[in-house]
């Protein structure tokens, strides 16, 4: 593997249940390289969500470390330009428009340019949804939505996509064309991926697939 | 444009939607507020500034007054009008007559003017609404209108005037009898009370029926077009003997004056609690709003973003609907102020009738008067009230974990 992007080490993850504590994570040690992609599987509530979190800096470990790039800052500023993230249930801002919910992602990270206007047309087009730019999340499907969401992860040209159950909420089909692109897309633009699903199929197509069980990790 | 203050105008005025409903409705509160502040205080004002016109209008600016009455009035009047600023002055003598018409009897307030020099101070010719100035002489008055309907008078009736001066003489047992005198115009100043009560006739009339002789009880004088009459109070004091003394309208009738203000303060105090609660629907709006738009809050967090900015971007929805509340408002406002004789005239009609209205709030047409002042004080404390009702909705949606606002259902 070449030189790891994005590395966590012995993370532990806690949760109080009454007077005790369940712990979810047991120390877990995950690396991913540049352009590398590894799929998470693992049964209902076993703690990928909160690997994938972690891993994005938007939860903090109760030990363990996490590099970003090598580095341990781990700041809202560096989230917006290091990771995208696409989630099951899209998180679309209903106010918004597609192109404007793609470029809300590079205003954030204080981007908003002529170049960032650019790109954002140009990966609608990728994703099939040039056409509906200017249509609100209310009047797009499933699957729109997510690629749209797609779109808005990629904008800021981060370094890997944190992807939980993308195709959760699609049916078969328009799921397997969301996988598709977003397999297509992180290759294009090399762009490291780690895909949290329940998918065999979808899991299969990562280059790594590893299982969460028992709060450890298992990569093969 | 920073990205809070984008999101913030956004959830206002979301892209695609020509009607922010939302945003009207949280704003309406505020609107109803500032309307209603911004009609009372000018109304309010507008009596203050009528009461001061018509003050004005019929005793000059300044008047000088006396701990006795004035015996010299002519030197005292030449030499203040040798005051440059100083553009009339005329003297004034009043009292209270009993009038008798065919046996209806009034008793309104007397007041005698010198002919030769009123129209300085006091226009009465533009008060007169029948007869004429020219055929007022010493054996004649002018009734104010309602007054004239009470006695059922009209011009060229004669009426019987006595004075306390009768019993004054009936107490040395002399017998003075009332002074008959012709109605020879009738006025009508625009304030109900002095509409019922005024009668003016010649200072020397005036002087006879109460015996004083040629003294006077005060002066009024009228200054130039924008003259200062505080700093004129100063510059007429020092050539006053020392029993009389130059004092502003405003001083004059203080108590009048004092009871507007207050009427005024009152009303603002009152009208304020409703901008208030105004403030809090919109604070009540913007913490549904927080909870309804957890999983956007979880995701801005997601995508890079710090608490400081979500609870700005709360913050300015906050703001933004108070502008837009007060500048609807203030629109609202002037509207009603505008359109305010016909409403009032279809609410009077509706309630108590338009003469007992007029009877109680003594000005025939509703008056209005707008400092901008005020509106300032308006417009900036409902903004102000509107953005603090903000912080409290910011700082919730600032507090929630990305994590936790993600996992939200
Ligand atoms: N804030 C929390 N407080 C307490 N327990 C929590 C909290 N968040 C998650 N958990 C628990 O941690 C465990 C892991 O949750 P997580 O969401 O990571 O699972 P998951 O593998 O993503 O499940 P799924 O496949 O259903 O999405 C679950 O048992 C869950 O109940
Ligand atoms: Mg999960």
């Amino acid at each position: 593997m070449s030189e790891p992007i994005l590395q966590a080490r012995a993370l532990v993850k806690t949760y109080p249940s009454g007077d005790r504590r369940i712990e979810v994570l047991r120390g877990v040690d995950f690396a991913v390289g540049a352009g590398e992609s590894v799929s998470i599987r693992g049964e209902s509530g076993c703690g990928k969500s909160t690997l994938l979190h972690l891993l994005a800096g938007l939860d903090t470990p109760d030990t363990g470390d996490l590099l970003w790039d090598g580095e341990p800052r781990v700041t809202p500023e560096r989230r917006a330009r290091f990771l995208g993230m696409v989630f099951q249930a899209y998180y679309l801002i209903p106010e918004l428009d597609a192109r404007q919910n793609v470029l809300m992602a590079a205003r954030i990270a204080g981007r908003l340019d002529a170049a960032a206007r650019a790109r954002a047309e140009d990966l609608l087009r990728r994703v099939g949804l040039a056409e509906r730019a200017h249509h609100l999340p209310a009047h797009l499907s499933g699957g729109e939505r997510q690629r749209v969401a797609l779109a808005r992860a990629l904008v800021n040209r981060p370094r890997i996509i944190l992807a939980d159950e993308p195709t959760g909420n699609l049916d078969e089909a328009t799921g397997n064309a969301v996988m598709d692109l977003l397999l297509d897309l992180c290759a294009q633009e090399q762009v490291a991926l780690v895909l949290v699903t329940h998918n065999k199929e979808h899991a299969a197509r990562t280059a790594r697939q590893a299982t969460l069980h028992l709060g450890k990790l298992q990569i093969p | 444009m920073p990205w809070p203050l984008y999101l913030a105008l956004k959830q206002l005025f979301p892209t695609g939607r020509r009607f922010p409903f939302f945003t009207f409705m949280s704003g309406l509160g505020v609107a109803v507020g500032v309307a209603l502040l911004h009609v009372a205080t000018s109304i309010m004002g507008g009596f203050g500034h009528e009461i001061r016109r018509m003050i004005v209008d019929t005793q000059g600016e300044i008047q000088v007054v006396s701990r006795a009455n004035i015996q010299n009035p002519a030197e005292i009047m030449a030499q203040v009008r040798a005051i440059e600023g100083v553009a009339g002055v005329t003297p004034v003598v009043r009292g209270v007559v009993m009038v008798m018409h065919r046996n209806v009897p009034a008793y309104p307030m007397i007041q005698g003017v010198d002919l030769a020099t009123v129209g300085e101070v006091f226009h009465l010719q533009r008060y007169l609404v029948r007869g004429s100035l020219d055929d007022l002489d010493d054996d004649s008055v002018i009734l104010s209108t309602k007054l004239a309907i009470e006695l059922g008078a009209s011009v060229g009736s004669q009426l019987e005037v006595y004075t306390p001066l009768i019993i004054d003489r009936m107490g040395r047992d002399e017998v003075l009898l009332p002074r008959v005198v012709r109605v020879a115009g009738l006025l009508q100043i625009g304030h109900d009370q002095l509409d019922r009560s005024t009668i003016i006739t010649t200072l020397r009339t005036m002087q006879e029926l109460y015996g004083s002789g040629d003294s006077v009880q005060a002066l009024n004088v009228r200054l130039a077009p924008g003259v200062d009459e505080f700093e004129m109070v100063r510059k007429i004091n020092p050539v006053l003997p020392w029993e009389m003394r130059a004092q502003t309208w405003f001083e004059t009738n203080a108590d009048f004056q004092s009871i507007v203000k207050f009427e005024k303060y009152m009303v603002f105090f009152l009208l304020t609690f409703i901008v208030i609660v105004a403030a809090l629907s919109i604070m009540s709006s913007l913490l549904i709003s927080v909870v309804r738009k957890t999983r956007e809050i979880g995701l801005v967090g997601a995508l890079g973003a710090r608490g400081l900015h979500v609870a700005v971007c709360f913050c300015t929805q906050g703001f933004v609907l108070g502008l837009v509340g007060t500048g609807l408002g203030l629109a609202l406002g002037q509207a009603v102020l505008h359109f305010r004789a016909d409403i009032v005239r279809v609410v009077a009609g509706l309630t108590v009738g338009e003469d007992v209205f007029q009877q109680f709030y003594q000005f025939v047409d509703l008056p209005s008067h707008t400092l901008a002042s005020d509106v300032v004080i308006i417009a900036i404390g409902s903004v102000l009230a509107s953005t603090l009702a903000g912080v409290l909705p910011a700082w919730r949606a600032a507090r929630l974990k990305p994590v936790e606002a993600l996992r939200h259902e």
